[in-house]
């Protein structure tokens, strides 16, 4: 699975990932996360722990225990953390701990390097026995809901160090090490690999898509921190300039109430609006995603929230010029000007679909810019080098 | 005469490492000139070779008319391209430490009067995490051979992060020609690149290589 990144970043980028690896031949390393399948933690873990193992890491994943009372709360831990407001259950400490001690005592950790994912397991450090315990924060906590923050704190600080997406979610009110390790994409899964022109074509028309006609995308969650309004307005905008068409594609989610309602409002924001297609489809469909942002002139990320958005790198990986939020990790991957446009607010975000519509050299200049940079930057093997330079250096001295 | 200096054994090889430099945040983040100067004298000098000499490598994307983080903040985000451009170009060349560096970046800043205010500077550090490439050069020749196709990651970490450091008073390429073969002349030319002044790895490299070519070869 490693060997084929060769082909991507070259051979001597890929002997370096061995070179590091070496260093930390047997030893063991548990991840432990709170759920198997399902949203970007998983799909990252499905491939990071196989790929660990390949360079000889006694390398587990283990997933946490909960009935629909703890990841309620846990829900709602990551709702608070995210938006700065909390809305917490009745007993959410309680409950919270009380789980930490279920899986605790189901879940073995004599690990030499013990990878906690996300909030829902960090109250697992409470029982540690042995070696190096870091704690991966996949979300944006630069602006929590304090009650929450200053529980969970109290468990952060006992670990040895811990990962964040990006500097802005850096907390100066902690004093464990914050690794920087953006997310990373799989240049060989379904949703991102080449697919014939074909392919593109059938699943656009598929919905009633036009291809022959210039195309708009975004893929998001029915969530306001998408801003499914603003996008819908930046392409009204757009719509007084050129005749073009407007893919939002979305999962319903059953676990969230709000999906639903956000889908009817952006349903009646798109009413009187031509070409619009709102799609909800499966959460595994990844081919259609793959389709769509092959099959755009230009990707829209409009988040006005965001932990990462790797929707961002994907379509860019695929030499799409992509328009994003200025918030979050988005910078991190769109250089404005180089990778792609970062936006505030939806007439920006006109301006910038009108600017790259028009001028196809451009996005093809910009296209080019955004696939290295995701190349150098956002693909899983750079990941897990960073993931294994990060036990180095908590080993370092053990 | 330059086949022999050039095939000439050396007692002791060059033994080629490599780095990577995992980013950590440094726990302080600047709105204004004033944090920015306050930052740079409180973070450790692996903040400092983080955002000055770390974007000469191709990951570490930066806008290509500027040299390091400090300017391309200061230029999109207080919107001072003057002052800027004059601290994308501090000087960084041997035997300049970062410490140096530090110190003339704060001079800079402290001759500005800009009061503008723009999304945060995030301050990062940085541990170097070292490994053996397991290449060695035997020759003169051979280094050179080597240095046109290795990783950029063991080029930068032997002529720029040992000596801005203050791991090694020089870099370590011109050390071993002179230790090995008394090749002042070669080892002066390395010594002249500004590393500071790259935003491209590749540049770099084909600059080191052809001031080797015009030294062995005039």
């Amino acid at each position: 699975m490693i060997e084929k990144y060769g082909e991507i970043i070259g051979e001597s980028e890929l002997d370096s990932v061995y070179k590091i690896a070496e260093k930390l031949k047997g030893i063991s390393v548990l991840h432990v996360n709170s759920t198997p399948k399902g949203g970007g933690v998983a799909e990252i873990l499905s491939k990071m722990v196989p790929m660990m193992k390949e360079l000889g890491i006694n390398t587990d994943w283990k997933v946490i225990r909960g009935d629909s009372e703890f990841f309620n709360v846990t829900k709602s831990f990551h709702n608070s953390l995210q938006n700065g407001v909390g809305n917490l259950p009745p007993s959410a400490f309680d409950i919270y701990n009380k789980w930490q001690e279920i899986n605790s005592s189901e879940i073995s950790t004599d690990y030499d390097v013990v990878f906690i994912h996300d909030p829902q397991p960090a109250g697992l450090i409470r029982f540690k026995r042995k070696g190096k315990w870091i704690w991966r924060c996949h979300i944006d906590i630069s602006n929590p809901y304090p009650p929450v923050w200053e529980f969970l704190k109290r468990y952060i600080e006992l670990y040895d160090s811990m990962v964040i997406s990006s500097p802005v979610f850096g907390r100066d009110d902690l004093k464990l090490q914050q690794f920087i390790i953006p997310p990373s994409i799989d240049p060989f899964s379904i949703k991102n690999r080449d697919i014939s022109r074909f392919t593109v074509e059938r699943i656009l028309r598929k919905f009633d898509v036009d291809p022959d006609r210039p195309l708009v995308t975004q893929i998001s969650r029915f969530d306001r921190a998408k801003d499914p309004l603003g996008v819908i307005k930046a392409f009204k905008g757009l719509k007084r300039h050129i005749d073009a068409q407007l893919v939002y594609l979305g999962s319903p989610a059953s676990d969230d109430p709000e999906g639903n309602i956000v889908y009817q409002e952006t349903l009646k924001a798109a009413e009187s609006v031509k070409d619009v297609h709102l799609l909800l489809l499966p959460p595994d469909s990844d081919l259609e995603v793959n389709a769509f942002q092959r099959g755009s002139d230009v990707v829209m990320q409009k988040s006005i929230k965001e932990g990462f958005g790797l929707t961002v790198s994907e379509a860019m990986w695929k030499r799409r010029s992509v328009i994003g939020g200025n918030t979050g990790g988005i910078p991190l991957q769109i250089i404005h000007g180089y990778t792609g446009f970062l936006v505030n607010t939806p007439e920006e975000a006109t301006h910038y679909l009108i600017y790259l519509m028009r001028n196809e050299e451009v996005r093809e200049k910009i296209g080019e810019s955004a696939r290295e940079h995701v190349k150098n930057n956002f693909l899983m093997i750079r990941e897990l080098r960073d993931y294994l330079m990060t036990f180095a250096l908590a080993l370092q001295g053990k | 005469m330059t086949k022999e200096f050039l095939d000439a054994k050396a007692r002791q090889p060059f033994e080629f490492y490599a780095a990577y430099y995992p980013p950590i945040y440094a726990g302080k983040k600047a709105l204004t000139i004033e944090d920015l100067i306050d930052g740079l004298r409180k973070v450790d000098g692996f903040s400092v070779f983080y955002h000055v000499f770390h974007p000469v490598f191709s990951s570490h994307v930066i806008p290509y008319d500027l040299h390091n983080d400090f300017a391309f903040w200061i230029r999109d985000e207080l919107h001072d391209p003057s002052l800027a451009y004059r601290v994308s170009d501090v000087e960084a060349v041997e035997p300049k430490t970062v410490e140096q560096v530090r110190e003339d970046i704060i001079n800079i800043l402290e001759e500005s009067d800009n009061k503008n205010k723009g999304k945060p500077f995030h301050f990062n550090t940085c541990r170097p995490v070292v490994f053996d490439t397991g290449i060695r050069a035997h020759s003169i020749g051979e280094l050179i051979d080597i240095l046109s196709n290795i990783t950029m990651r063991s080029i930068v970490y032997h002529l720029v992060f040992r000596r801005v450091m203050g791991y090694a008073e020089t870099n370590d390429f011109s050390a071993w020609l002179i230790r090995e073969f008394q090749a002042d002349k070669v080892a002066q030319s390395i010594s002249m690149l500004d590393p500071q002044t790259y935003n491209s790895e590749e540049k770099l490299r084909s600059d080191i290589l052809s001031t080797l070519e015009k030294v062995i070869f005039s």
